[in-house]
């Protein structure tokens, strides 16, 4: 900027015009460069969560080398990867609209034991049962969203009392027996079967993942869903209806508890009243190691889905070391609360080198 | 269609507007006319009915009592959509923008241009951004960058800009500069002054009397919810003003 010095007297505007321009240069600087490496760091947290994932894998392949890289292990834990990574999506949309779901493992094994007991008990045709378990999701998810944005009740409120009351319900409606389907035809192979040696099950959560994260990124809906959870104030007065936003969540949420209902009842042949317990701690804990903040406004599907990946290679990771399966749940806690802690300091340092920056 | 014998040309007109809350009268029988290309400056104590009547125009509360026009026409401003449609625009004071988002989005949050129906159309959104951006002849360092990460004064703005964008003829701002530092302060100021000479009608609420004496072209003064007179800039004083304000009797 220097060298451009040449002003005639009779320039002052010119001059004036030189000196903005500068001082505007001064404070692009400021603002668009403060890579602080903290900044890069939250800029770059999906590459760095990435390769965490990868150090993960590359570990266990060595410390268990003869039964985590099999192919039977693979696909177990691909299994439990899937089901945790479909309803993370929508527990994303939740999480990302500032609010939170805890009832989705009770939803998803009230829901299994509906769509058990429906085809086995009432031999209603799997297809029609499927997608009404998939319905009666979607409903259970407006109820949770009108109690909270009608009402105004918290949604840990709301869906705590969920987590108890689904569960009850499945006991009830089950008669706390597990309820066996016959496992043929169509719909078991297009569940829990395979495709090309593959788990069906890898398709439904790359399709759901795919479609979840274009819609969370692409949509307008989207785009209200960052807004509403970011400032509900600011988007409330630009005019995005966020009580219908948040509402939509959690249907969302709640209608993939049905989907993956539907996906181990396909797979396990069976639905027993106590499917799901402890499901909700594994699905939020994708979503906080994926990188989505309690308060909102953040995160991103591909974050949540190397998320879910690393709880589910841990949780299977220390059993074949030869730890109880206790292990992998303690080690699961321990993570949310490292990774929670880790993205409030860096964070706060970036915050810091912020404001030392304009100051 | 007029059917109405308007005197002034102004393009909103209030005309005895009330607004009880409970048994608080927040405004009682106030007279407005905001026109395009000028700027009125709204003063007066906390509680003076400043919030009330801006609201009103807003569409944020309706009156209980008085008319509205808006060119002309008998209106009923149903709520900040309607007076949008109108031409009437607010600015939000530190409520207007996503921290988390980037300018773009915050620029057309909540209107986002979209393509198949569903999809946003991020690049006509850049574009769209670039414009509004360079219309208003602002420093904003990338359309891209967080809301949060930029100044005060930046950030009010985008939220001016937004309010531009959207059809906003009249541009309603509840204390622009209260949170900005003396240089932040100037540059919306110059913004508000710029707005004003591109035909735009702005109404600036604020405490500040060296801001209202810079910028407004007239200066109306509410105490206790009734209009205390309304003022051209060059036949006042800040002097006369604040004992408008606080009710000392001048003469």
């Amino acid at each position: 900027m220097s060298s451009s010095t040449p002003m005639a007297a009779d320039n002052f505007d010119d001059a004036d015009d030189t000196i903005t321009e500068v001082l505007s240069q001064e404070v692009i600087a400021g603002v668009a460069c403060p890579q602080s490496f903290w900044r890069r760091l939250i800029a770059n947290r999906n590459a760095a969560l990435t390769l965490v994932g990868i150090a993960l894998f590359i570990f266990f392949s060595v410390a268990a080398p003869v039964t985590f890289l099999t192919t039977l292990n693979l696909y177990n834990m691909i299994r439990n990867i899937a089901l945790v990574g479909i309803v993370a999506v929508g527990m994303t949309y939740v999480m990302v609209a500032g609010e939170i779901d805890l009832s989705i493992g009770s939803v998803f094994g009230f829901l299994i034991v509906v769509l058990g007991v429906l085809v086995v008990k009432y031999e209603v045709n799997i297809w029609l049962a499927a997608l009404f378990t998939i319905f009666l999701g979607g409903v259970v998810g407006l109820v949770n969203g009108l109690l909270r944005t009608k009402l105004g009740i918290p949604s840990f409120i709301v869906t705590l009392a969920g987590l108890t009351a689904y569960r009850s319900a499945a006991l009830v409606v089950s008669g706390q027996l597990p309820w066996n389907g016959d496992g043929v035809g169509l719909f078991y192979e297009i569940t829990g079967g395979t495709i090309f040696g593959m788990p069906w099950l890898i398709v439904w959560m790359v399709v759901v993942m795919l479609i979840g994260g274009i819609v969370l990124a692409q949509t307008k809906f989207g785009y209200h869903i960052y807004a509403t959870g970011g400032s509900l104030e600011a988007a409330r007065n630009a005019g995005v209806n966020t009580d219908r936003v948040k509402v939509a969540c959690f249907i969302i949420t709640s209608a993939l508890c049905g989907l993956v209902a539907m996906l181990l009842f396909g797979y396990l042949k069976t639905a027993a009243p106590i499917t799901g317990t402890g499901f909700e701690l594994r699905v939020i804990g994708a979503v906080i190691v994926g990188g989505v903040i309690l308060t909102g406004g953040r995160g991103t599907i591909y974050g949540v889905f190397v998320g879910a990946m690393i709880i589910g290679m841990i949780t299977s990771g220390l059993v074949l070391l030869g730890l109880s399966q206790h292990f992998g749940d303690i080690a699961t806690g321990l993570l949310i609360v490292f990774i929670g802690t880790m993205d409030l300091l860096v964070r706060r340092a970036a915050a810091r080198s912020l404001s030392h920056g304009e100051g | 269609m007029a059917t109405e014998t308007t005197t002034s040309s102004a393009f909103v007109q209030g005309r005895s507007l009330s607004k009880s809350f409970g048994h608080v009268r927040a405004l009682q029988d106030v007279d407005i006319d905001i026109n395009e290309g000028e700027i009125l400056a709204i003063c007066g104590d906390n509680g003076a009915g400043k919030s009330t009547l801006t609201k009103i125009l807003s569409g944020v509360h309706q009156p209980d009592k008085g008319e509205l026009h808006v060119q002309g026409q008998a209106v009923r401003i149903s709520d900040p959509h309607r007076a949008r449609e109108l031409g009437i625009a607010t600015v939000f004071q530190n409520l207007a923008l996503v921290d988390v988002r980037d300018v773009a989005s915050n620029l057309f949050l909540g209107r986002e241009p979209v393509r198949w129906r569903f999809f946003v159309d991020r690049r006509k959104m850049l574009a769209d951004a670039q414009k509004v951006i360079s219309d208003l002849r602002v420093n904003i360092p990338s359309l891209t960058v967080e809301a949060g990460q930029l100044s005060g004064g930046q950030r009010q703005s985008i939220a001016i800009g937004r309010a531009t964008s959207q059809n906003g003829r009249i541009i309603i701002m509840d204390e622009p500069t209260a949170a900005l530092g003396v240089k932040e302060s100037r540059k919306v100021l110059d913004l508000i002054l710029r707005l004003k000479a591109d035909g735009n009608g702005v109404v600036v609420i604020s405490h500040n009397m060296r801001h209202v004496f810079s910028v407004a072209d007239r200066i109306l003064v509410l105490r206790r919810g009734r209009l205390v007179g309304v003022k051209h800039k060059g036949e006042t004083t800040p002097d006369e003003i604040v004992k408008m304000i606080v009710g000392v009797d001048i003469l």
